[in-house]
């Protein structure tokens, strides 16, 4: 079984993990099923493995030898704004997945997950259904509350700007956090099931900052930074 | 011992008071000879004082100044007559006749004609004051050579009559001593009056917001009573319609009265109650004026007023003198000085009523005792700005004294804080320790004892992943929820989905309404382990020992009788277990161990656990408190 993407070519994955056993597992997971994978250990081997051709997806550890995920994930989302970009976590926590989601990437695989469940998680993303765990839904409805509470005194962990989110992706949000399914949350709200992951795409959008000057620009818009 | 003493104090009194007494002699002296430098200076080639006096029926010729027999009606007034030369060179200035001093009222005629009568002007003819008149003679009534000029006088009692020098000439010869006594005796007076005013005002306004000291009450009274005094116009004779008026004349020994009072209280001194008595010759006169009409206020008033005023200032000098050497401050000494001024002009206007002091009738105790309200005012304004002072220094002082007691319950606060902060960390600490211990150390045990057996891959994989999952679990609740248990219950079910998915086995969610569980804002991370632990291990339990193939986890609130509760259920379709009453067949194994540890987990935040199993499968009821316990119940 071949995993195809719309022009009926292999999907291309370029994973990106330093702990080899780590990478031959998640590598094995999606050869089976059916992903044409390139693997690199460092940030020097990945930015090679870019120069030879932007894969569909880049999956993605934060920790590397010679940098971080993070740069990574930066260039690739400039030089190939179509690609999809995940980040593989160890524990899966709010520190490194937001970050990774403020610079472009639109979820997280965990490390340990069973090959099933790698697979579909991929699958999902190249089909357009960006994951979103409850603990990072949590993470950023709490920050919104914060804003709201108090903008001068940011709590910790990495900034965010939830600034731009409406309502109804907070209402979302708040469902994905509490544990209700994309249905559950649908009918909650009144919404029809199929457009919830969209609104999850358009979430991970909006809390993307694109370049440094955009982060200037969205600090001097929540009031953060006075000029 | 007392002797010493009672001899030291007598030294002290002695050496604070014969300064002070000295000085009051100097300005004895000093009053004295302003006295006499106050006479005004009139131009005495104008001066007339040959005069043909006719009273009583008789003729005689008499010198100016000169003094009538007191009397107590205005018919048939001593009759003055004389005789002036007017030459016509200096018609052109045209000629007046001035009065410098008068009493009561006079009516002036020359040639037969009258020119000035002063009792049309009713404060002219006052007594107290020392109003001067003048008049101008038309030119048509003059001739030259010899003019002939009369005054009546009219008298009314006790006082005798009196007329100063006449004086007749040209107008600009005359005119500028008539301004300079107007200046001294009529504008002074309204001035000083003004003032009296103005104090009475501002003193009433301080009594009235500071009702607890009467003393400004007092001072206001006396000065009200000496503004209508000086205001209010005297009845002329032979009118008696303004009995009120007349009376008010009497004033003088009420105000007197009332300045005592005063100077008591500002002293700071209480007022004696048989202090009251010093009213009693004011007051008499008072009733007397209202009950019968004049002349009898007036002449009660000589003899009882007039001393009265006299006793009160010799009272007034006596207290100003014990404060001076009591407290030895401006304001004392201020208004003794000022008492010694009138007690001066006082005794002057007696020696000039007695005619033992000869200086024209000129009365000077009204204007001196203008002086010692503008001492008084002054001695006020100091009280009044050393008030400020105390109270600006006193606010300082407070301003400081609050600093400082901030500065230390700031610090003590921060220390309280350190203490509060140290005591969290330690106990957060404690209890990422047990957590740690509890999950993810026994099950990195259980892999190296796995690993070391070897060829038990898949059970070493079960054991990592528990311990992956427990390390996630423990990071989890570390993340602030703000009460809302549905935040970890939704990555507890993810978590769940994960772990179940492998074995096929469905995990059913139902939560009974959108808002899931009830908010408690006591709820504490080492709560939310707990309660995530028991339902691990109820999903443990029937993936490993059930054989289950549906778990069904439902959330719902009901109503406690204080607030509303959380109850969550796991459910599942495997085979079920005995129970505890099967104790036997329960009390081996883990899963034993397992019921046990949920047991003991639920006791320590508060919540009911409720087992019910059979063939049918087993359901696990967690019955959440109402409100979570602040400390571990069960710690341990």
């Amino acid at each position: 079984m071949t995993e195809q993407g719309e022009t009926g070519e292999a999907i291309t994955i370029l994973l990106v993990e330093d702990d080899a056993p780590t990478c031959w597992r998640l590598q094995d997971a999606l050869v089976k099923a059916g992903y044409e994978v390139r693997s690199a250990g460092t940030l020097a081997e990945a930015r090679q493995a870019l120069g030879g051709g932007a894969p569909r997806v880049l999956l993605t550890d934060l920790r590397l030898p010679d940098g971080h995920g993070i740069e990574l994930i930066r260039e690739m989302r400039q030089r190939f704004p179509d690609s999809e970009i995940m980040v593989i976590s160890a524990l899966g926590d709010e520190e490194s997945v937001i970050s990774a989601i403020t610079v472009g990437a639109t979820g997280y695989l965990l490390k340990d997950a069973f090959p099933t469940d790698i697979a579909t998680t991929v699958r999902d993303l190249v089909a357009g259904h960006s994951p979103i765990s409850a603990s990072i839904a949590r993470f950023i409805v709490r920050r919104t509350q914060g804003a709201a509470q108090n903008s001068a005194e940011q709590p910790p962990g990495p900034a965010l700007n939830t600034a731009r989110l409406t309502p109804r992706e907070i209402d979302i949000l708040w469902g994905i956090a509490k544990g209700f399914s994309y249905a559950e949350i649908a009918s909650h709200l009144g919404l029809s099931k199929q457009t919830v992951p969209g609104h999850i795409k358009n979430i991970y959008r909006k809390l993307e900052v694109h370049t440094r000057s955009e982060a200037v620009f969205e600090a001097v818009q929540q009031g953060l930074i006075k000029l | 011992m007392k002797a010493p003493a009672k001899s030291a104090r007598r030294r002290l009194l002695a050496s604070r008071l014969v300064p002070y007494l000295l000085f009051q002699a100097l300005i004895v002296v000093a009053t004295v000879m302003g006295l006499r430098l106050l006479q005004p200076s009139d131009p005495e080639d104008s001066a007339l004082s040959g005069f043909s006096l006719r009273e009583d029926g008789l003729i005689r010729p008499v010198t100016l100044p000169h003094f009538t027999s007191s009397r107590y009606s205005v018919a048939d007034p001593p009759f003055y007559a004389s005789t002036f030369t007017y030459r016509s060179a200096d018609a052109a200035a045209g000629w007046s006749v001035y009065l410098p001093r008068f009493s009561n009222a006079v009516e002036v005629a020359v040639n037969g004609v009258v020119v000035l009568d002063s009792r049309r002007d009713a404060n002219a003819n006052r007594p107290d004051r020392n109003t001067p008149q003048i008049a101008a003679i038309p030119a048509s009534l003059l001739h030259e050579g010899a003019n002939e000029i009369t005054v009546r006088l009219f008298v009314w009692g006790p006082l005798k009559g009196f007329l100063d020098t006449v004086y007749v000439g040209p107008d600009a010869a005359l005119r500028p001593a008539f301004e300079t006594r107007t200046l001294l005796f009529v504008t002074l007076p309204v001035v000083f009056s003004a003032w009296q005013a103005i104090l009475a005002v501002i003193l009433a306004i301080m009594w009235l917001m500071r009702r607890h000291e009467p003393v400004y009450g007092v001072l206001a009274a006396a000065m009200v009573l000496g503004v209508v005094q000086a205001f209010a116009p005297p009845p002329v004779p032979p009118v008696t319609v303004s009995r009120l008026a007349a009376v008010l004349l009497a004033s003088a020994p009420i105000e007197s009265a009332l300045i005592v009072m005063f100077a008591v209280l500002f002293f700071g001194w209480r007022w004696p109650r048989y202090g009251t008595l010093l009213f009693v010759p004011g007051i008499l006169v008072f009733a007397v004026g209202l009950l019968g009409g004049p002349p009898l206020p007036r002449i009660l008033f000589l003899v009882l007023g007039i001393p009265t005023v006299g006793l009160c200032l010799f009272l007034m000098a006596c207290i100003t003198a014990t404060a001076v050497v009591r407290r030895q401050d401006a304001a004392s000494f201020t208004i003794g000085c000022a008492v010694t001024i009138v007690l001066v002009c006082w005794i002057q206007d007696i020696l000039t009523v007695l005619e033992i002091a000869t200086n024209d009738r000129i009365f000077v105790s009204r204007l001196s005792y203008s002086a010692m309200l503008v001492a008084i005012g002054a001695g006020l304004t100091w009280r009044f700005a050393r008030a400020l002072n105390q109270v600006d220094s006193f606010a300082g002082q407070l301003v400081t004294r609050v600093r400082e007691a901030e500065e230390r319950l700031k610090a003590s606060f921060a220390r309280e804080e350190e203490r509060a902060r140290a005591a969290a960390l330690a106990n957060e600490r404690t209890r990422l320790m047990r957590d740690l211990h509890d999950g993810l150390g026994g099950q990195l045990v259980s892999i190296v004892a796995l690993s070391e057996r070897g060829n038990e891959g898949a059970t070493i994989a079960d054991a990592a992943r528990a311990a992956l999952k427990d390390l996630r679990l423990v990071i989890d609740s570390m993340d602030d929820i703000g009460g809302d248990l549905m935040l970890a219950l939704g990555s507890w079910r993810e978590r769940a989905t994960a772990q179940l998915r492998p074995h096929d086995i469905a995990l059913d969610w139902r939560v009974a309404t959108p808002q899931g569980l009830p908010l408690h804002p006591e709820l504490r991370p080492w709560h939310v382990i707990q309660i995530i632990r028991i339902l691990d291990e109820a999903v443990t339990n029937a993936v490993k020992h059930a054989q289950a193939r549906h778990v069904a986890v439902t959330i719902e609130t009901r109503d406690g009788s204080d607030r509303p509760y959380g109850v969550i259920s796991v459910a599942d379709d495997g085979r079920g277990f005995a129970l505890a009453g099967n104790s036997t067949a329960a009390g081996t194994g883990q899963t034993a161990r397992g019921l046990r540890n949920m047991r003991s987990r639920a006791a320590r935040c508060g919540a009911m656990l409720d087992l019910s199993s059979d063939a049918s499968g087993t359901r696990v009821q967690l019955q959440l408190p109402q409100r979570f316990p602040d400390s571990d119940m069960a710690a341990g």
